[in-house]
């Protein structure tokens, strides 16, 4: 096993990949790295558990190997499949030159050469040619059926997998590996005892404004407060999908490039569009405008 | 600490989590032994998060998880300053999920019934004995205590419900519909190369997702304890059944379909019934299951059955525009309603007069025999 990492070094480092992670998820990152497991990350949309498998990548120089679950997820879109065009031709090829008067068996191909595998994201994520060289996210668990679940359970016991043409493939090296779920339906309790776990919750204000200053750091420092703890108190408010990290991003851009200084009901209305997504939540957000302003300037109560 | 402090530390905090009704388990408890090992915590914060990451299974156990980690490690320091500690930690609020109870263990992977065809498509025949035929047509509230047990017994035989949609993924299959490269490649090796044997795939067939909603509030109890039960008859058959309960709360059942005894079902139900006799909050309910697993997508596709009589304690409107919303997130609406069989009926309560635009199929459902209508409006055939 490679030497563990440092929970607070990897969060300085994580920071510094532009990355902004509190002690919970650096602490869950740093065990899933140090002990060679799978880390699942689960929480709302829009609150960075893509960004956190990017950010990882980016500090340990790593390949990022993605791979979008959906429903039908199959081997040969998820491991594996092979160059049948290029197997049907190699056929050809060698019946071709089998015809003249030499003996064939020195031209019979290897169909299940390595020319004609094509690697998918899980069987490249064995590939690594150095310790911590890869990170497979796995996105979305929870839309890929119980059996791509199952199959995941073995691949990450043991980090190899079996070719029924080739053999048992591997991992020199384990890669990095972090799932991410939105919670449309409860995994497997055997997948998640293989996994570190940690829910990624909204950032306190603090650390928003933090986020939103590295994301963008042209953004004046009062717009990017104002943002941070507008979007904090729409949170309050019980809307149908609360506002993302990603939608306070949306959010302070949109402001940014309608010039605004601060966040104020001139430009509150017609920027909301940016955070909310549904008819019913503009409403609410509409009809509390004054308060979430208020909030926006840090008044308090 | 050496090698067996750590091991016997996570095992016991292992047992403090058993004791608060967190299933951890002993592999959790293992990694968390090997992550004090590799990176021993410097400070109370530090273990925290570490035990955090190894050990909790699902944010919905948060709480009892920093309960029994006061219980445990509260012993060990300065109990205060855990206390302090637990609390500073920005314990974020679960999302939306509603108060959902102990989960049972799930069945592996595998153990499940990979969707077999329901073998029964024909309507069940109730031939029984006088007695229990005179129970099939009567209504669930008209029981007695040994009827009702009788009623509750002969629900198994109602058919299950379930339609099917082509799945995305494919299986070989003889008369396919789509040429199989790998599969006929492969036979081709077994005849010198020549493609003799032909391989095709087909795309299978999957069971659409199955919700039932079910008002639990007191006048509807008799009706929502026998929809419960074909609920479970339903979910022990065939796979994507879920099932809530709702009153003045709205409660996740699912856990507790399969395996999980009446008692602790009946348990579970007091838990959507806050206070009795509060009436029912249909709008609040609907609206706590369209943000919850309605936004995550766990109807899309599928059936949603709802069981209430439509008398709103709060805003029929809510009902209305929470309808609308139910609309868009599943395929078909099917409400039963067991004020329907009288023939003078009429949808006056004004949640179910706001409701009556967006369903497909309004049922009575207050027999075991109309409860056939109720398989039946889940398909979507009407009889």
């Amino acid at each position: 096993m490679p030497e563990p990492v440092d929970v607070d070094d990897l969060r300085q480092r994580l920071m510094r990949a532009g990355y902004v992670a509190d002690a919970g998820l650096a602490t869950a990152l740093a065990c899933a790295v140090s002990l060679e497991r799978a880390v699942l990350l689960e929480g709302d949309a829009g609150v960075g558990k893509t960004d956190a498998a990017r950010a990882l990548a980016t500090v340990f120089g790593a390949e990022l190997l993605r791979l979008q679950c959906y429903e039908g997820l199959d081997l040969a879109a998820a491991a594996y499949d092979w160059n049948y065009g290029k197997q049907l031709l190699a056929i050809r090829t060698a019946e071709s030159r089998s015809s003249g008067s030499e003996s064939a068996q020195d031209h019979i191909p290897d169909l299940y050469a390595d020319e004609f595998l094509i690697r998918r994201p899980l069987l490249a994520a064995l590939g690594a040619v150095r310790p911590r060289g890869v990170v497979l996210l796995v996105d979305e668990i929870d839309r890929a059926d119980d059996e791509f679940e199952a199959f995941l359970l073995e691949f990450l016991a043991d980090f190899a997998m079996s070719i029924p043409e080739r053999g048992t493939v591997a991992a020199l090296h384990r890669p990095i590996v972090v799932l991410t779920s939105n919670r449309t339906r409860d995994l497997h309790d055997a997948l998640k005892r293989r996994c570190f776990y940690h829910w990624i919750g909204h950032p306190s204000v603090e650390r928003e404004i933090e986020i939103l200053r590295l994301h963008l750091p042209q953004l004046a420092p009062a717009l990017a407060a104002d943002v941070a703890r507008a979007s904090a108190a729409l949170r309050e408010h019980g809307l149908r999908k609360a506002p993302g990290i990603a939608e306070s991003l949306d959010w302070a851009q949109t402001l940014a490039l309608l010039g605004a200084a601060r966040l104020d009901a001139a430009v509150f209305e017609p920027s909301l569009g940016s955070v909310l997504k549904y008819p019913e939540d503009l409403q609410q957000a509409r009809a509390s405008a004054p308060a979430i302003l208020a909030a926006a300037r840090g008044a308090t109560g | 600490m050496n090698g067996l402090d750590e091991a016997a530390l996570a095992a016991g905090f292992d047992r403090a989590l058993r004791n608060r009704g967190v299933a951890a388990g002993p592999r959790r408890a293992q990694t968390f032994a090997e992550v004090l090992r590799v990176l021993p915590p410097e400070s109370a914060p530090a273990a925290y998060w570490r035990a955090r990451t190894a050990m909790l299974p699902s944010i919905d156990d948060l709480a009892a998880f920093q309960a029994a980690f006061l219980d445990f490690f509260g012993s060990l320091g300065d109990a205060g300053a855990l206390r302090r500690l637990v609390r500073s930690v920005d314990a974020p609020a679960p999302a939306r999920s509603p108060d959902a109870p102990k989960r049972e263990t799930p069945p592996a992977p595998g153990e499940q019934p990979a969707g077999d065809r329901l073998a029964e498509r024909a309507p069940t025949r109730w031939i029984v004995a006088s007695s229990e035929q005179r129970l099939s047509d009567k209504p669930f509230e008209e029981l007695d205590e040994r009827e009702r047990a009788a009623m509750l017994a002969l629900i198994a035989r109602v058919r299950v419900a379930g339609e099917y949609r082509t799945s995305r993924r494919r299986r070989r299959h003889a008369r396919g519909d789509r040429f199989d490269f790998r599969g006929t490649l492969r036979a081709a090796a077994r005849t010198a190369g020549e493609l003799v044997r032909r391989s095709a795939t087909r795309r299978r067939e999957r069971l659409r997702p199955l919700i039932f909603l079910v008002d639990v509030s007191g006048s509807m109890a008799p009706f929502a304890r026998a929809l419960l039960q074909y609920a479970r008859v339903t979910a022990v058959a065939r796979p994507r059944v879920r099932a809530l309960a709702f009153a003045t709360q709205l409660t996740d059942l699912t856990p507790l379909l399969r395996h999980a005894g009446d008692d602790r079902l009946m348990a579970a139900l007091g838990a959507a019934v806050r206070d009795y006799g509060g009436g029912t909050r249909i709008g609040a309910a609907l609206r706590a299951f369209n943000d919850g697993l309605g936004r995550r997508g766990a109807a899309r596709g599928g059936t949603v059955v709802l069981l209430s009589d439509g008398w709103e304690r709060d805003d029929p409107q809510l009902v209305g525009s929470e309808m609308a919303r139910l609309r868009k997130l599943c395929r078909r609406i099917v409400w039963v309603n067991p004020h329907k069989r009288h023939p003078a009926y009429e949808p006056l309560a004004r949640g179910m007069a706001a409701a009556l635009p967006y369903l497909d199929a309004f049922v009575s459902g207050h027999s075991l025999h109309t409860l056939e209508e109720v398989a039946d409006a889940i398909e979507g055939r009407a009889r």
